[in-house]
């Protein structure tokens, strides 16, 4: 099996493979990876399993059918009938996988990491409000707003989110509601169309070229039916299908068809055998339920950053707590102290901010054809190490395309871009205008009517990828090949089939002058040479002898090495005098000579690279990604696609090759000097895990050939063992267990089958891997923009924090009120937070290495001291000093206010004295606090903008990044300002936002502190830059 | 599979143990003692710094302040009344004339409040003119005008040291609050009137209620060092009832001293309580 045929590989047109199928004689096997992985989940999911492979329907005759099912092979089932079996059935559709209900899906919004944080803010605010309640029924609503608020913010989040989700769900969704499938159907002995839903077992349907087949069927008669099994096998060849009992295993003989496969051409006649979530591929798809779903990495980021701040909070709140309690304050109104102490280092803003930075992004992305069905999963791509990426469809451009010629003893190059323009090869010499004939007339493929308007590389055709392929390449270069065929009217044809290996067909010539039959033939290239005797050689026919048969040789060898398939051309003039016009040609008994032909030249087709992929790869090589490419195809195809992506690199090679260079054993070749490795599915059958992870950590450019979609989840696996984050793509739904297996499932949108985009997290509607490349950048930019995000609302949460402290430790009157903190985390902070999700990066974030899952973390130990102990500090210093300044120069001087607390607080004194003798009634003290918690507001407004401006760059200067290139951020500080302007100017009068309207030299008090923290930045930042690797860079760089 | 499992608490404990000394390296909460030092070395300087740079501005913050008066009156442009004595929280005053316990404190509380009023005390004080304003701008030392208690009759403690509280004729005494630079117009005075309760009868010293413009404007704690406020005394002839009254005293008489706070309950204006039993 596969080595058979080492050096060269061909496939005939029409051919059945001459490889045999991967897992000839155990279909069980392609089900060991599944196994394995369902064996410790589901008990019964193993019974599936069994009853998939005890289905004998294939064993059975027709009358045995006919009984089993109680139906009959020429008058179907009776209509009544039908609809008992539907009715107890259901219908002939896969159920979607454990719909998650819509409440669910949004209860879930609020209850991730960042909510439960928010929850329990709210929560302690109650319970604070309940003790002070009990205490003193007097007491400020103010916990009650906290609590309420923080609640609020929880549960819009929730619906933005959901909303988000559900609009992306929406188009997905939108792709897989296709146009309703109808099937032919005989019923009560007449034939009708209906939906494919409505099938149930023992109906009796007609399929034929084109259509995918509706439900699992015995095949009970065939015409030249060939299926396309790749989305369940993943092998790429068309299968033939007839009523033939082939083989054991109903996942290999030829009788069955297979709901969700396409019948690629001709007819047959099948018994519905299984229908819905019973077809072999139902089962499939139910496995996938089975697989654990892993978290996204962002989850798991935000997690850990919820236990930092969680951490933090507690552990100042208990330190406090011990204070307060040393200090003699009540035990009651330390609990309270405590807790909003929790509650204040609660960041309200962020998990808005971090919603919308995330949906932002997954905007960005749709444009750019990437769906994400969960917002978190924006991220998740950018922190992928390797990618599994499928050849056909996403490396490839999914067509057949014609990719070299050979004639003249020469080899030409053909153009494989997508729109095939420009055709520059050399078309003048005779032998061409011969090959182009027999390329026209040689071939049964048609372009589908009334498609007049369509370039012809999009238009459809009937027939299959090869002759599509030659058909598209004819009518590119020669123009109207339909016109050319019918003045060449066609007299016999003998289609292609697996002993023959060649396809002919006898031709009346459009030269009105010459009354000679063309016969033209196609098919394996040693085939055909065979049955020559000349070759043509500029328009020449010369004898075939041993130099020629060389030529010819190498040729086949050179392309067969590129992994093409490659296909031999002849064609014979039939003398006038043995075959006048009356000659009666039939194929069946072969009247006319298959031999002594004359030999025009070989084509070989590829299912060439997408133009964009090879950019891609290189890419994703500079980004550190591991590129993996997982197909069905066989090794040599896979490996040449392979290097003309770039996957496996031009100077890189296998242990083969090696092997071959060095001329010594491949046991002798020390595997990790090979940088490539090309892995079959035969060999993964028989590897062990230690084995395999051997290959993937040893070597950088691997290439998967030949397996089965089913291996897809063992090769996923393997990767997620080197804790890689791995990204999967995928169609079939058979791959979906892989998808859901992955870190981050790619469906690929066009042709990606329902089933798979449930799985998915992402969905490419481009099919092109290129748009990976593009989400990974997008990823890994929000990555480093949700680190600046935070770094920035973290960084006030201490300016917010310190009064509190203070005030418990040094009896000041409160610098900044709760109602004030909120206007800050929810009201001047949000906007600017969210522009740093606009930032560009800072340096080619694609030529670094993926992030490490544990160790390069989204809020780490540098970013939370940083924000924390160096800006937070400079900050709530700079508030600090409008707060005194605000006392002081209204006639309370700091010396004063030290334990002032008790005093001023006290509703009974309203002639307390101030440093100049002065005396405040209670409510004139309240004013100047709210003027206080104004002044404070203001400070971290300021600073803030600063804090704004630094966080920009973690390490370029702001000057090197541009002020003005991200305009979002100036939208975000005119917010900043005017929010509090309104606050301060326009709702200065209302006492519940104890706000006040504040002289306009108290908004500059903080301005000093606000260029320390730049200026200081600056310094950090240029240190690191001087710097790399000192203690500096270790301990400031977040 | 990769989903992480519970890990059993050994290795917890284990790994915790490592995370404060790790034998291995050396290190000590996750930091080796050479780089405990740095980065308190680092936090040392660095926090030096913000402390320097914190006085350094409160300094600069300070230097702008005048010692003598604040540089704005924002939040008191016009005074709030207080009384003398002052229950303890609400304004609400529970006397048994028979009983010394019930305001024997109040006594004492007055008594204190008027030893700043004491004829000795005031000798030095200046006679000032009676119904203008007293400025001395241009005066170094501020002057304080006097106030003799006489003006307060039977609440002047001169000739009844217990303030009429034994009789069941408590006397309250109504002050506003200082504000430096305040210039009263018109010719303010305290009204006071029962607001609930009985009409008992009100006395009112000095006559009117009257506050006399020749006590401002005020010049502040350091400048106007004997300054003394300008009192109103109030006795509430409750002698012959068993009453509860409500009694609410106002500045009246003067345009910009306003009386009228929907917010401030003190502005201009004080209530209070007395319910008295014989």
């Amino acid at each position: 099996m596969g080595k058979k045929k080492s050096a060269v590989y061909s496939v005939e047109v029409n051919g059945i493979k001459d490889i045999e199928t991967v897992d000839e004689g155990d279909g069980k096997e392609k089900y060991r990876g599944l196994k394995n992985h369902s064996g410790h989940k589901k008990d019964h999911q193993k019974e599936e399993l069994k009853k998939e492979l005890d289905l004998d329907d294939h064993k059975l005759n027709t009358t045995e059918l006919e009984d089993k099912y109680g139906t009959n092979i020429i008058r179907g089932l009776t209509s009544t009938r039908a609809a008992e079996i539907l009715a107890q059935d259901g219908p002939n559709a896969l159920s979607p996988p454990k719909e998650t209900s819509e409440i669910i899906k949004f209860l879930k919004q609020m209850v991730g990491g960042f909510s439960i944080l928010l929850w329990a803010g709210a929560v302690l605010c109650w319970i604070a409000y309940g003790i002070q309640f009990a205490q003193d029924n007097s007491v400020s609503m103010d916990n009650v707003y906290l609590g309420v608020v923080l609640a609020l913010v929880v549960i819009f989040t929730g619906i933005f989110a959901y909303y988000q989700e559900a609009k992306s769900t929406n188009i997905i969704a939108s792709f897989s509601k296709m146009i309703p499938r109808q099937a032919l159907v005989i019923r009560d002995g007449e034939k009708k169309e209906i939906p494919a839903e409505q099938l149930v077992v023992g109906d009796i349907v007609e399929i034929k070229g084109g259509d995918q087949i509706p439900a699992d069927i015995r095949i009970l008669a065939s015409h030249g039916c060939k299926v396309d099994n790749s989305s369940l096998t993943g092998e790429s060849e068309p299968q033939s299908r007839s009523c033939d009992f082939t083989h054991e295993n109903p996942l290999e003989t030829k009788n069955i068809g297979f709901y969700s496969t396409t019948c690629l051409e001709g007819t047959a006649t099948g018994m519905v055998i299984n229908t819905g979530n019973r077809t072999i591929i139902g089962r499939i798809a139910s496995l996938a339920s089975g697989v654990g779903n892993e978290k996204t990495p962002i989850a798991i980021e935000i997690e850990h950053f919820v236990h930092i701040v969680a951490g933090v909070a507690v552990s100042i709140g208990v330190i406090f707590f011990i204070i307060a309690v040393s200090m003699k304050y009540p035990v009651l109104e330390s609990v309270i102290f405590l807790i909003g102490i929790i509650v204040a280092n609660v960041p309200e803003g962020l998990l808005a901010a971090v919603t919308v930075s995330l949906s932002l992004t997954a905007k960005r992305m749709a444009k750019k054809n990437c769906l994400v069905k969960n917002l978190e999963a924006v991220e998740t791509l950018g922190s992928t190490s390797i990618i599994c990426s499928d050849k056909t469809g996403t490396l490839t451009q999914n067509r057949m395309t014609v990719a070299h010629l050979w004639f003249d003893n020469q080899v030409y190059q053909a153009d494989t871009s997508e729109d095939q323009k420009a055709q520059i090869f050399d078309q003048s010499s005779a032998t061409w205008a011969s090959l182009s004939k027999i390329v026209t007339l040689c071939n049964r493929a048609e372009f589908s009517p009334g498609q007049e308007n369509v370039p012809i590389m999009k238009k459809i055709v009937v027939g299959d990828a090869s002759e599509t392929a030659l058909l598209k390449f004819s009518e590119v270069i020669m123009g109207d090949v339909m016109e050319r065929r019918n003045r060449n009217r066609k007299v016999a044809e003998i289609p292609f089939n697996s002993t023959n290996k060649f396809q002919l067909s006898i031709h009346e010539t459009d030269d009105p002058n010459d009354k000679r039959f063309l016969l033209v033939m196609k098919g394996a290239p040693e085939r055909i040479l065979e049955k020559c005797s000349t070759i043509m050689i500029n328009g020449q026919e010369q004898p075939l002898d041993e130099s020629t048969a060389e030529a010819f040789q190498t040729a086949y060898m050179e392309l067969g090495g590129l992994g093409e398939r490659v296909l031999g051309f002849c064609h014979l003039y039939l003398p006038e005098d043995e075959f006048p016009d009356t000659y009666p040609f039939d194929a069946e008994t072969m009247n006319f000579p298959t031999s002594g032909l004359c030999f025009v030249g070989l084509l070989s087709l590829i299912d060439p690279p997408r133009s964009t992929v090879p950019d891609a790869v290189t890419k994703c090589r500079s980004a550190g990604i591991k590129v993996i490419m997982v197909t069905g195809d066989h090794p040599i195809t896979a490996k040449a696609i392979a290097k003309s992506v770039g996957i496996i690199s031009a100077n890189s090679e296998t242990v083969e090759e090696m092997a071959n260079r060095l001329n010594i054993p491949v046991e002798q070749v020390n595997k990790r000097e090979a940088k490539a490795a090309v892995v079959s599915g035969m060999e993964l059958k028989e590897m062990s895990t230690e084995q395999l992870d051997e290959i993937l950590i040893n070597h950088t450019e691997i290439v998967f050939a030949r397996t089965s979609p089913q291996q897809k989840l063992i090769i996923v696996e393997g990767c997620q063992r080197q804790d890689a984050v791995v990204a999967v793509t995928g169609d079939g739904v058979n791959d979906s267990p892989a998808l859901k297996k992955a870190d981050i499932g790619i469906a690929m949108g066009i042709a990606g089958s329902d089933a798979a985009k449930m799985q998915q997290t992402w969905s490419l509607l481009d099919d092109n891997f290129a748009s990976i490349v593009t989400g990974v950048e997008e990823g890994r930019l929000i990555f480093d923009n949700l680190k600046k995000t935070i770094a920035f609302t973290l960084t006030k949460n201490i300016a917010e924090l310190c009064p509190f402290l203070i005030f418990i430790i040094a009896g000041i009157p409160l610098p900044i009120g709760t109602v004030t903190i909120l206007f800050v985390d929810l009201g001047t902070d949000v906007i600017p937070s969210i522009a740093l999700a606009y930032e560009k990066a800072e340096t080619d974030i694609m030529n670094r290495k993926p992030r490490h899952k544990k160790r390069d973390r989204l809020v780490n130990q540098q970013l939370a001291l940083y924000s924390y102990l160096h800006i937070g500090i400079l900050q709530s210093l700079g508030a600090f000093l409008a707060y005194f300044t605000v006392y002081a120069e209204q006639g309370f001087k700091p010396a004063q206010l030290i334990f002032l607390r008790s005093e001023w607080e006290d509703d009974s004194i309203n002639d307390l004295e101030d440093s100049y003798g002065q005396e405040w009634t209670r409510y004139q003290r309240k004013n100047l606090e709210w003027t206080g918690y104004t002044a404070f507001f203001v400070a971290i407004m300021v600073q803030q903008i600063a804090d704004l401006i630094i966080r920009k760059t973690r390490r370029n200067s702001i000057f090197q990044q541009g002020l003005f290139r991200n305009k979002v951020i100036w939208v975000g500080i005119a917010s900043q300002i005017i929010i509090a302007l309104i606050l301060s100017y326009g709702f200065g009068s209302i006492t519940v936002l104890s706000f006040t309207t504040l002289r306009v030299q108290y908004w500059f008090v903080a301005v000093p502190y606000a260029i320390v923290i730049w200026v200081y930045d600056e310094f950090r930042k240029l240190f690191i830059r001087r710097y790399p690797g000192s203690w500096w860079d270790k301990n400031m760089y977040y | 599979m990769t989903k992480d499992e519970k890990k059993p608490f050994e290795q917890t404990l284990g790994e915790w143990k490592r995370f404060i000394y790790n034998p291995g390296n050396g290190q000590i909460l996750g930091r080796t003692a050479e780089s405990w030092g740095l980065i308190l070395l680092f936090y040392l300087a660095f926090y030096g710094f913000l402390a320097a740079l914190f006085t350094f501005t409160m300094w600069v913050m300070l230097q702008t302040l005048s010692d003598d008066i604040p540089k704005y009156r924002d939040q008191i442009s016009s005074p709030g009344l207080t009384i003398v004595p002052k229950p303890h929280g609400a304004l609400e005053f529970s006397i048994n004339s028979s009983k010394t316990s019930t305001y024997e404190n109040y006594v004492s509380a007055i008594t204190n409040f008027l030893r700043a009023y004491e004829r000795e005390r005031q000798e030095f004080h200046t006679h000032c003119r009676n119904g203008t304003l007293f400025e001395q701008d241009d005066l170094s030392p501020k002057r304080a005008c006097r106030f003799p208690l006489e003006m307060l009759e039977t609440c002047s403690g001169l000739q009844d040291t217990s303030y009429g509280y034994p009789e069941g004729n408590p006397c309250i005494f109504v002050k506003m609050n200082r504000i430096i630079g305040l210039r009263p117009q018109g010719t303010p005075r305290i009204a006071c009137a029962v607001k609930e309760g009985k009409e008992v009868p009100l006395a009112v010293f000095p006559q009117n209620g009257s506050i006399d413009l020749k006590y401002y404007p005020y010049y502040g704690k350091k400048l106007h060092v004997d300054y003394l406020q300008p009192l109103v005394a109030l006795q509430v002839m409750l002698h012959a009832h068993n009453e509860e009254v409500l009694i609410e005293c106002k500045i009246e008489g003067s345009p910009n001293l306003r009386n009228q706070d929907d917010r401030d309950k003190f502005l201009g204006r004080v209530a209070f309580k007395i319910s008295m039993a014989h």
